[in-house]
């Protein structure tokens, strides 16, 4: 049998638990943390003597507290000394930014990608280039604690693998690995799929902040899912898991690019809304969906239809979702947010039908408050998991 | 739960014309209630009598549980109530600040107190996320229809108001503008405040409110939670006042 933890273990956990408050929460005084973690007020200030000696955070006094008394000390995250690299690829566009501890974007570097197949090493070229851009610009004395990035596809937790890609056109390829070497900061990427780093995004700082149990559904040229379950991101066995973009709605229906038929992303993804509307084969991505809909919006009835179909089956899966996992809060983001503002009437009239009273009751629907940077916040929060966990350890290693 | 704003059994006439019969409706803190109806069914004529604008011939006005008297606006904006018209009643000739601080502008001494007002402006602006304005100094004639309704809503939050009622504000934008305007009404409630909307565009409805009340010619036809119902419910609760067990039963409220 294991022993219980070490007293090496509860400090590490604690200094984690410290600087989570701080990464997440931002500046806080003293005094807030050692009544937010329970902790007494000799144990928080040795820990933040700790944190602040490794560079992670540092001590202030507050500029004006308004009482009487000797003001405590303000702990704020040494967001342009401590960063990581996050990157994001997407069906047309690479992303990669250089965020700070406490989650500021410092820098943020984007492309366009074409539609076409999947060429890692063309891809990783570009991604490691602008890490290049952005390292330069970087303080001659800040670290880099982590590298993560943000996939469409299902990607193998262990090893960073995307398994399968359908919108990427990828297929078993070994991302991460290729990544990291091409970076050449001596640090792992972490991979993980775009939508579940959206969920955890929205969680950690959007809208579904302080939400314990949410589902956040991603639009993009299919449909991705990231659902939180008590506070946790389901992952499932390998890391495949909340693919709701497969959930059948319609068997017999639209053909899926996964091979499937009616699945939700056939059904409600941009090809589903472009052809219906008569648009498909001309313009593709993001601004051919808002065409959709400011279409409708103009009084345009072949858009109108279009977009009422899409609404309706978007309005199916989430009441699916809905009934299985008794959501706080579902969550549109990427192109779904247009959908759902342009559609509303039908996704919450398939909700009211289908989804059961008890969980449809007190269910918030929820715009993405992060909005295009989602997917590339949510890699960040993956890269950060490390320093998090066992701060000093990591920050060693970075600097060795 | 107690509403935060509640009119009970309001009478209206306007001379021989009686366009309020009897109406009821609550609105509750962090929630969004959206009033429905056609045109001519006594909307707008139910929130000047909440805003003091019309005096009403029957009925009570409650809030946070006690019943009030408002006579003017002036009573209805220190109860915390705030409404946002149709026409926004901004200055086109003054700028941001100006505009939200006018007629309660804040002086020190007998100077106005630009800076403080400058940062309050700001810090309302921002904690709505507004990110649409550049510069709080200009002027709202160089502003576009959706940063106007922003600026407008801004105001009447600016004011530590409890209650937001806003008259069809998403009715002269464009798509990207009225989704804007959309997560900021949402925002307003999730921030605790109670938001009546007004809105003819039933995916606007359906995309923020919480519950939705529907007047028919002059009587509250139903007020349901969102989540129940079905969008041809609403539309028929709109055009006959009544669908299936919801609604007016021979012409009246039950």
């Amino acid at each position: 049998m294991r022993a219980g933890p070490s007293q090496e273990d509860i400090r590490r956990h604690n200094l984690g638990a410290l600087l989570r408050h701080v990464h997440l929460g931002g500046p806080i005084s003293r005094a807030e943390l050692t009544s937010r973690m329970g902790l007494n007020r000799s144990t928080i200030m040795a820990l933040t003597s700790d944190l602040t000696a490794a560079g992670l955070v540092r001590e202030e006094l507050p500029r004006e507290t308004g009482r009487a008394g000797r003001p405590s000390l303000v702990v704020r995250p040494e967001s342009a000394r401590v960063y990581v690299f996050a990157f994001d690829v997407g069906p047309d566009r690479l992303a990669a930014a250089r965020v700070g501890l406490g989650g500021l974007i410092l820098d943020r570097r984007e492309a366009v990608r074409e539609r076409g197949a999947f060429e890692l090493a063309e891809l990783t070229a570009v991604l490691a280039g602008f890490a290049r851009q952005m390292r330069r610009k970087a303080a001659a004395d800040a670290v880099c604690v982590g590298a993560a990035a943000a996939v469409s596809g299902g990607v193998r937790k262990d090893d960073g693998v995307v398994r399968f890609g359908p919108n990427l056109k990828a297929e078993e390829v070994p991302f991460g690995e290729e990544l990291a070497r091409r970076l050449g900061l001596g640090l792992p990427v972490s991979v993980g799929n775009d939508a579940n780093l959206g969920a955890l995004a929205e969680h950690s700082r959007g809208v579904g902040a302080a939400v314990r149990d949410l589902v956040y559904l991603h639009g993009d040229v299919g449909i991705g899912g990231g659902i939180i379950s008590g506070g946790h991101l389901i992952g499932g066995h390998e890391g495949y898991g909340g693919e709701v973009g497969h959930m059948v709605v319609n068997p017999g229906g639209r053909a899926c690019g996964c091979g499937s038929h009616g699945c939700l992303e056939a059904e409600v993804g941009e090809r589903a809304l472009l052809e219906s509307a008569g648009r498909y084969g001309g313009h593709q991505g993001r601004d051919s969906v808002r065409a959709v809909v400011e279409a409708a919006d103009r009084g345009d009835i072949v858009a109108q239809e279009a977009l009422k179909r899409v609404g309706d089956w978007l309005g199916l899966g989430v009441a699916n979702l809905v009934n299985i996992f008794n959501p706080e809060m579902v969550i549109f983001g990427g192109m779904l947010r247009d959908i759902y503002l342009g559609a509303a009437a039908q996704v919450r009239s398939r909700l009211a039908l289908h989804a059961m009273a008890p969980q449809r009751e007190r269910l918030r629907l929820r715009t993405s408050s992060l909005g295009d940077a989602a997917t590339l916040v949510g890699a960040a929060e993956l890269a950060f998991a490390n320093v998090l966990s066992d701060p000093l350890e990591v920050l060693a290693r970075a600097h060795a | 739960m107690t509403p935060l704003l509640e009119l009970r059994g309001i009478d209206k006439s306007f001379g021989p014309v009686q366009v309020l019969h009897d109406v009821g409706l609550s609105a509750y803190a962090g929630e969004v209630t959206a009033l429905v109806g056609d045109n001519g069914a006594g909307k707008s004529t139910l929130v000047k009598c909440v805003g003091g604008i019309y005096p009403v011939d029957a009925g009570q006005l409650l809030f946070d549980g006690r019943e009030v008297h408002v006579h003017s606006p002036r009573d209805a904006g220190e109860l915390g109530i705030e409404i946002v018209y149709q026409d926004l009643a901004l200055c086109d000739n003054l700028d941001i600040v100006q505009n939200m601080f006018l007629g309660r502008e804040r002086k020190n001494g007998l100077l106005l107190d630009e800076d403080s007002m400058e940062e309050l402006a700001e810090r309302t602006l921002s904690e709505l996320s507004v990110r649409t304005v550049k510069s709080i100094r200009q002027q709202v004639s160089s502003l576009s229809g959706g940063q106007r309704q922003t600026v407008a809503i801004a105001k009447a939050v600016l004011w530590n108001s409890k209650v937001v009622i806003l008259d069809e504000p998403t009715a002269a934008l464009g798509v990207a503008q009225t989704a804007q305007v959309l997560e900021l009404v949402r925002r307003l409630a999730d921030t605790g405040l109670a938001v009546v909307l007004i809105s003819h565009n039933m995916n606007d409805v359906f995309a923020v409110s919480d519950r939705i009340a529907a007047l028919y010619l002059g009587r509250m036809a139903a007020q349901v939670r969102t989540a129940d119902v079905t969008h041809a419910q609403v539309v028929e609760l709109i055009t006959s006042g009544r669908s299936g067990d919801l609604g007016l039963k021979n012409g009246v409220t039950p």
